[in-house]
């Protein structure tokens, strides 16, 4: 009865009424250049978002006066354009539609899996550690210039533990977006795992 | 060069028609087991000939058309799931751990064909990418060999699937299923 019920869905299973997509060439052609605009789009946004946050510093570094903020938002500003190169090289390495057929499935899904584990896996080293030391010069040199200030002497504890409490705060969500990338990058691991049983013989 | 680049093109858009005409109705019913949803069936199908008749402009021989078909839709359709399955954290299983509730129904009815395809229907798109492949690829009447040159699992592997493949089907679709399995165990 096995393969006979196998053998009636399939029948059944071809058989089903489809709705043909016919499209023409000429509709391929324009989809295609409408995607590679949508890649140039979504490549100028990111740009665009990275000119921004080195605009923004870029004024403060110019504009005020104590030295070790300004040394800080340079720092922030390098940081930025490391992130911005590395998401420029990940880009240019996506996917090509023929490589879809060079690989089995299973290959293509794995490479995918590593791809996305890889991601999650380096994201605190090119997408939060580039941050830390400016964002960490910045702080230290604005607390260092707002002690500076006259009667900051009298608030000193608030003023220390109103920074102490940013500081850590920032440290937290670094942490924990290092520590769900970790656990995701685990779950990919173990998919991958299953599949190299699938493509061992049995 | 100009010319070169014509005719590279012109046959990349007879490959496209060729296997457009000989396997897009095959193509059709495979974005049903990846997609429910009409509007977003009809973006996948698009999406599978586009990456289709981009592919196709590398298009060396090194295995059959059918093959470089079936293996630029899976794929196309298995990354679609991905993103769509991070989008949504729905849970899918593998065929080894797939829910099968035998369903008490004769086979007049089993062959009323709307109901036994949304049912199948409903069962395939609760599986796995590559469990899906597996599936799809056997109710288009591919032998294991085919099935593995396309997902790359190995030809054993393939065969312990479309075993289970059966069972389930024969659990799910016929009455007293569950008997005439253990009885070719």
């Amino acid at each position: 009865m096995t393969n006979e019920a196998c053998n009636d869905m399939a029948k059944i299973w071809k058989n089903q009424p489809t709705a043909r997509v016919n499209i023409s060439l000429e509709q391929l052609r324009r989809k295609a250049g409408k995607l590679q605009s949508r890649v140039l789009w979504r490549n100028l946004r990111e740009y665009a978002a990275g000119a921004l946050v080195i605009g923004t510093f870029g004024y403060m570094a110019w504009t005020i006066p104590p030295l070790l903020p300004r040394l800080g938002c340079a720092l922030l500003i390098a940081g930025t354009f490391y992130i911005l190169a590395t998401l420029h090289k990940r880009g240019a390495s996506a996917v090509v539609p023929a490589e879809m057929a060079f690989q089995t499935c299973i290959d293509f899904h794995r490479s995918e899996l590593e791809r996305q584990r890889d991601l999650l896996r380096s994201a605190w080293s090119w997408y939060l550690l580039p941050l830390v030391p400016g964002m960490t010069v910045f702080l230290v040199g604005l607390l260092v210039f707002t002690l500076q200030q006259p009667n900051a002497k009298a608030h000193a504890s608030v003023i220390i533990a109103a920074f102490a409490f940013i500081a850590i705060f920032c440290a937290m969500v670094f942490l924990g977006i290092d520590r769900l990338n970790r656990w995701a990058a685990r779950k990919l691991q173990d998919e991958i795992e299953r599949l190299d049983v699938l493509t061992k013989e049995s | 060069m100009e010319t070169e680049s014509a005719i590279r093109t012109s046959r990349q858009d007879e490959l496209y028609q060729e296997a457009a005409a000989s396997h897009g109705s095959a193509l059709e019913r495979l974005v049903r087991g990846y997609e429910a949803d009409p509007d977003r069936c009809r973006d996948l199908s698009q999406e599978i000939h586009l990456a289709l008749w981009q592919s196709l402009a590398r298009f060396d021989r090194r295995c059959s058309l059918r093959t470089w078909v079936y293996r630029v839709a899976h794929n196309v359709a298995a990354s679609h799931v991905i993103r769509d399955h991070r989008r949504n954290s729905r849970t899918l299983v593998g065929l080894e751990t797939v829910e099968v509730q035998a369903v008490v129904e004769d086979r007049e009815q089993m062959l009323d064909q709307r109901q036994a395809i949304e049912r199948l229907l409903q069962l395939i798109q609760q599986l796995k990418p590559l469990d899906r492949q597996v599936i799809l690829s056997r109710l288009e009447d591919m032998d294991a060999a085919s099935i593995a040159e396309i997902t790359g699992i190995s030809p054993g592997n393939v065969a312990t699937k479309i075993h289970r493949i059966k069972n389930i089907l024969a659990r799910r679709f016929y009455e007293g299923g569950i008997h005439d399995e253990r009885s070719l165990q």
